[in-house]
Parts: structure tokens; sequence; C-alpha cells
């Protein structure tokens, strides 16, 4: 389980000169274990700090960020993070790429590529192992970078908008692959996005930030029934939270000058 | 690649084809006796490779400058790159040297170098890391701030410690660069290395040349530079397979 009570993040004066911008103030929230979360806010809202503060890739100065009650103070082996410009190793091919967490963990080269390889073929890049990342596409690719993390068997998988950086319809064939996967061995997911639908899809909640400074407005429930039909999107429900997204979302949009 | 390689040539040898036909055809006209034809070039280059035992002495002996000082500048510059990319603090403090160095004609302070070194190898070394060191240094950093820095995150999000990120990530992405500023380098110090010999310690391909121009063999004169120009290549070269070899993801920016 993911607690964050009463979590500041203050990005610091040093080298402008400047104040200091407050990206975080007072976040409090949970994840439960094998609950999907996504978090959507507009941008400035501090959704990827959050993100990289639970991945323990930055610090913080106040609040509690725990796993399993246990603080966070840099990465873990129970956490792994897919990013938006996928991060693949230009000069490794796929197979190089998905061992990568597992070779730094120190696995033995068998037992890494043994893994890797089930990984590649369950996210559908059979036969590309030795293809580089320039040879694929975008959603070719992030599937490169979920492999790898799902490869190191985290508990907890962190998404920092892991489909934004590609087209509507890669995107939609992604989110399902996502949901397939998910339905197999349901591990924590925290999911960035800006997608109102994508957040409601993919969710069991949804996490509404605000901006300037960043805090959690509300955590709504998506009472929708799992697995997600493909056809979820024409359902009263899903639209009726969509557009509650939506008004609130807009509504922070018109208050910004 | 080979066809590559045969569609590139066939052009760049044609067009130096027409430039030595033109050449030929001007000069053997003009009757200039300074500026040879490139038959005499020719023969010049032929008489000196084979005819000429001074020129392999002369050969041995610049090239002694240009090993010995290519190597320090690539083992002092190369990681002194790396750190100053790494180290921020470091980075700031270098900053002005290396600008300072970067535009500084290294060819007036030769004198200055004679003077506290005297004539022998230790000068002629000192000069060809001099004109070397600073572009092998700051194409290396330029390499390692060229990293994306994303990759640097997902490494530590997977537990890399600073000694993994350096092996699997830094040097690695680094690399073609550095290659970039070993060629750029190497150019810098045969530069170097002929014009200390020929401003003032006059040994090797330097003196040679100083020899040539002094008779008023010109065509001799060019053929000394022919021949600095084709060992140059060669290095060159042999610098670029070895790049195919060890970054083969580099992009291809080539020279030769």
């Amino acid at each position: 389980m993911i607690r964050v009570k009463n979590l500041t993040k203050e990005f610091g004066s040093m080298d402008n000169g400047g104040g200091g911008v407050l990206a975080l103030s007072s976040i409090d929230f949970e994840v439960r274990d094998n609950e999907f979360v996504t978090v959507i806010g507009p941008s400035g809202c501090g959704k990827t700090t959050l993100l990289r503060i639970i991945a323990g890739l930055i610090s913080y100065q106040h609040g509690e960020v725990s796993i399993d009650s246990h603080p966070v103070v840099g990465p873990g082996p129970e956490r792994a993070v897919v990013f938006q410009n996928f991060a693949l190793l230009p000069w490794t091919d796929v197979l190089g790429n998905v061992t990568f967490g597992l070779d730094v963990r120190g696995a033995t080269k068998n037992d890494s590529q043994a893994k890797a390889k089930e990984l590649i073929k369950l996210v559908g890049l059979e036969g590309f192992e030795r293809r580089l990342p320039k040879e694929l596409s975008g959603g070719m690719q992030q599937r490169v970078g979920l492999a790898r993390a799902l490869a190191v068997n985290p508990r907890i998988l962190l998404m920092d908008e892991p489909f934004g950086a590609l087209d509507e319809q890669t995107r939609r064939l992604l989110q399902e692959q996502l949901l397939q996967l998910w339905e197999r061995e349901r591990k924590t997911v925290v999911f960035i996005t800006h997608s109102m639908e994508e957040a409601v899809m993919l969710g069991d909640r949804v996490m509404l930030m605000t901006p300037r400074p960043g805090k959690v407005k509300e955590m709504i429930d998506i009472p929708l029934k799992r697995p997600r039909p493909p056809d979820i999107e024409k359902s009263a429900a899903f639209i009726e939270i969509k557009e509650y997204l939506w008004e609130n979302l807009r509504a922070m949009q018109t208050d910004q000058p | 690649m080979n066809k590559h390689a045969l569609r590139d040539w066939g052009p760049r040898l044609a067009v130096l084809a027409v430039a030595v036909a033109l050449w030929e055809y001007f000069l053997s006209r003009s009757q200039n006796f300074l500026l040879p034809t490139f038959s005499h070039i020719a023969t010049g280059l032929f008489h000196l490779i084979f005819f000429e035992p001074r020129f392999w002495e002369a050969l041995y002996i610049s090239n002694q400058a240009l090993i010995f000082g290519y190597a320090t500048a690539v083992m002092i510059g190369v990681p002194l790159g790396l750190i100053a990319a790494r180290l921020p603090w470091m980075d700031r403090f270098l900053n002005p040297y290396f600008a300072v160095l970067l535009v500084m004609p290294v060819a007036p302070l030769i004198p200055i170098v004679i003077i506290a070194l005297g004539l022998g190898l230790a000068a002629r070394v000192f000069i060809v890391v001099s004109f070397a060191l600073v572009f092998i240094t700051i194409n290396t950093r330029a390499g390692v701030r060229s990293i994306e820095p994303t990759l640097i995150e997902m490494a530590k999000s997977f537990g890399a410690k600073e000694t993994q990120i350096w092996r699997r990530i830094i040097v690695p992405g680094a690399l073609p660069a550095i290659f970039a500023g070993l060629r750029i380098g190497l150019g810098r110090a045969i530069t170097g290395m002929v014009m200390v010999e020929l401003l003032l310690v006059a040994s090797g391909l330097g003196r040679l040349l100083l020899e040539f121009s002094g008779r008023m063999q010109s065509d001799m004169v060019f053929a000394t530079v022919l021949a600095v120009i084709i060992e140059a290549l060669a290095l060159l070269s042999a610098m670029q397979f070895l790049e195919r070899k060890i970054a083969p993801w580099a992009p291809n920016i080539s020279i030769g």
C-alpha cells in the first residue's frame, strides 16, 4: 500500500535567486494494494513530481511517503517506472533494453534474458528482440518500456503519461493491452494522464489534482465493472464520470489568468 | 556498405581528377616555377617514399612527438571532459580556461615553450598536447551533456548506482561525441606536430620542409605536405574503423 500524508514539495530557490516554487502542498492519499489509480489534472499540478517522489527519484521537504509502512528514501525493487518518452537506450537492442533493470540488479545473463524473452512475447514483440529502438514505432517502443518495467517483477507500477507521446489509435490499443496484462496479475498502479477517457477507462479510482500549488481536489470512485469491455465508453456511467472530470478541469483552466 | 562506398567515391574521384587536370593544364602553360604541377608532386612523392631515407627518418622523429603527445592529450582530455560534465563545480571552474584555450592561437606560444622546455622531444610533445587537448575535452564534455537526462533517471529508477550509470549510460551515450573529439584532436595534433618543427625545433618533417623550401624545391615541399596528409587520412580512417567497431550506433559523421 502506498501512503502519502501531508506531503509538501518545494523546488529550491538556489539557482535563479528568486523564491522557490511550491510544487505540492499537503498531499494526502492512499493507494491500496492491487488498485489501479489514475491521476489527472491540468499542467503544473505537480502530478509528475508526485510520481517521481513515490518512485524515490526526488526528495521532499515535509510529510510522509511510505510503501507498506516503509518510508520512501530512494528507488526500490518493489517499484518500477514507465516513462512518457520511453527512455530506451538507443544503442541497445530490444532484448538488451528489457533486461536492463534485471542486469542492474545483478541477475545472471541467462536468467535475465529468459525472463526478458518471456515478457517480450507477452507484450507482443516476439521476433523483434534484436531490433534497435530507432527501428520501432512509438507504440512498440513503449511496449519495450513496459516489458522492461514488468521484468523486475515490481508490485507497484508507476506510469508517467505512458501513452501521451502516441497517436490515438496506438494509444487505444495499448490501453486495451495494458488492461489485459493487468487483469492477469493485478499490480498496484499509479497512472498519470491528461486524458479524461483514459483516466476513467483504466482506473478503479481517479485522483483529481489542482495546480499551483498542487493539491488533491478529490478521489473519485469508478464503479464500472471489470474487466472493462471495449464499449465501456458508451455507457452512461462512464460518460457521467468523464463529464464530471471535465467540468472540474475546465473550471480550473478558467481560473487561471 | 560496399555499394555506398562505390556511389560516394565515384563522384569524389571524378572531381579530384578534374581538379588535377585543371592544375596540370594551367601550370604547364604558365611556367611558374614556384607552383609545381601535379605530376611533379607525384614524382616527388614517389622519390620521397622510395629513394629518400631521410624522409622515413623524419617521419619517425615527428611521429614520436605525435604519438606521445596525442596519447597524453587523450588520457588527460577524456577523463577531464567526463568529470567536468558530471561535477558542476569543476565545470564552472574550468569553463573560462577552456574558453580561452579554444580560441587562443597556440602557435605564438611556441617560442615560449621552447625557452621553458628546450629544443627536444619534450617541447614538441607539449605543443602537440596543447593543440589537441582542449578539443578532446570539450567534445567529451558535450557528449556527456547531450545524453537525455531521462535515461539517467530511468537507470536510477531501477536502482543503478553511480558506477553503473557511468558504465551503462554515460560512456556509451557520450561515445560518438568522444570519437568526434578524438578525430578533431588528431587533426590538431598533426598540425601541431608539423608546426613546431617548422617554426623552431627544426627536426623531423618540419626540418625537411624547411630544407626543401630553402632550396626552392617546391615540388618536394608539396610532396612532403602530401605525405603528411596521407598519413593523417590513414590515421583518421583507422580511427573511424575503430569507432564503427566500438560504437556502431554512432551517426555517420564522416570525415573521409
